[in-house]
């Protein structure tokens, strides 16, 4: 869930996608669900001249499972934030 | 306080006590991480600053025995990352040394 | 899950596990992301001729099969002249 609210937080901002096929898709992201699957729009495909098979794709989803890494925008991501809600979490799930 | 909130009780304590310092992430498909811990979740997602990946290219020599393998390393730098945790084999808090 | 909202009636690509790639209108969707596409093609890349369309018709792709649905510009899609692309496939998934 934190992981998810993060995401959130970082809509309409520019982030990188990497896949687990080495595909890397930079775009805007648009939106996220609960799986982790994501929504990104004016997307751009890292060396399209090797990659021209999403020529003509614009906005794309993409299935939470297959991402290998999400670049993120440094300057809107609270560290300070995130580790207090990660400390918040785990003390939550040691009470279970 | 309760108990269970200080030291280490479970494997995760670990990586709790790591947040806010720099640790080293094996991971799946021969990479390396090493970057500043600043979220995880109960799945090994991880989200790091100032990170830095090495991938190990094993490039095999034709007709060759493995032992004759040549690994070829590539670095690159990130400013932050999140990490899915499927594809984490450990995470190592930073050496105190 | 509000993410494929959209797609529906839209042509699109969708790129699969194995690595490959497959247009269609997309005539539905569910929540474990299973897919169906109506006049379906799979474009098959290679390195020495250009690409090659494979008829499919009607074509339901499983959830867990697919890496990522993209939406068509069918304007530039069709714009493109696929008897010139040369390019690898993409390659299938693996950590």
């Amino acid at each position: 869930m934190l992981i998810f609210s993060v995401f959130k937080t970082l809509t309409d901002q520019k982030v990188t996608v990497e896949l687990k096929n080495d595909l890397s898709i930079t775009g805007v992201l648009k939106s996220v669900d609960q799986f982790l699957n994501i929504r990104l729009d004016k997307i751009e495909v890292f060396d399209e001249a090797r990659h021209p098979h999403m020529m003509a794709v614009k906005n794309c989803f993409i299935r939470g499972s297959v991402v290998r890494y999400v670049q993120l925008p440094a300057e809107h991501v609270d560290t300070q934030l995130l580790e207090d809600a990660t400390r918040r979490e785990a003390a939550a799930q040691n009470k279970r | 306080m309760d108990p269970a909130s200080s030291g280490i009780q479970e494997p995760f304590d670990l990586i709790r006590l790591s947040l806010s310092e720099r640790v080293f992430v094996k991971l799946r498909g021969d990479r390396e991480l090493t970057g500043v811990l600043h979220a995880y979740d109960g799945h090994m997602n991880l989200i790091l600053s100032d990170v830095e990946e090495t991938i190990m290219i094993v490039e095999q020599v034709e007709g060759a025995p493995e032992s004759q393998n040549t690994v070829n390393v590539a670095k690159r730098k990130m400013d932050m990352l999140f990490v899915r945790g499927d594809g984490v084999i450990l995470v190592s808090p930073p050496s105190r040394t | 899950m509000a993410t494929l909202q959209g797609y529906v009636d839209h042509r699109v690509l969708l790129i699969l596990q194995d690595g490959r790639a497959i247009v269609g209108v997309m005539a539905g969707y569910d929540q474990k992301s299973n897919v169906v596409l109506s006049d379906s093609k799979e474009r098959v890349y290679s390195v020495e001729e250009g690409v090659e369309e494979i008829p499919l018709g009607l074509y339901l792709v499983k959830g867990d099969q697919i890496v990522l649905i993209g939406e068509l510009d069918e304007a530039l899609d069709q714009s493109v002249d696929l008897s010139t692309i040369r390019a690898e496939p993409i390659p299938p998934i693996h950590y």
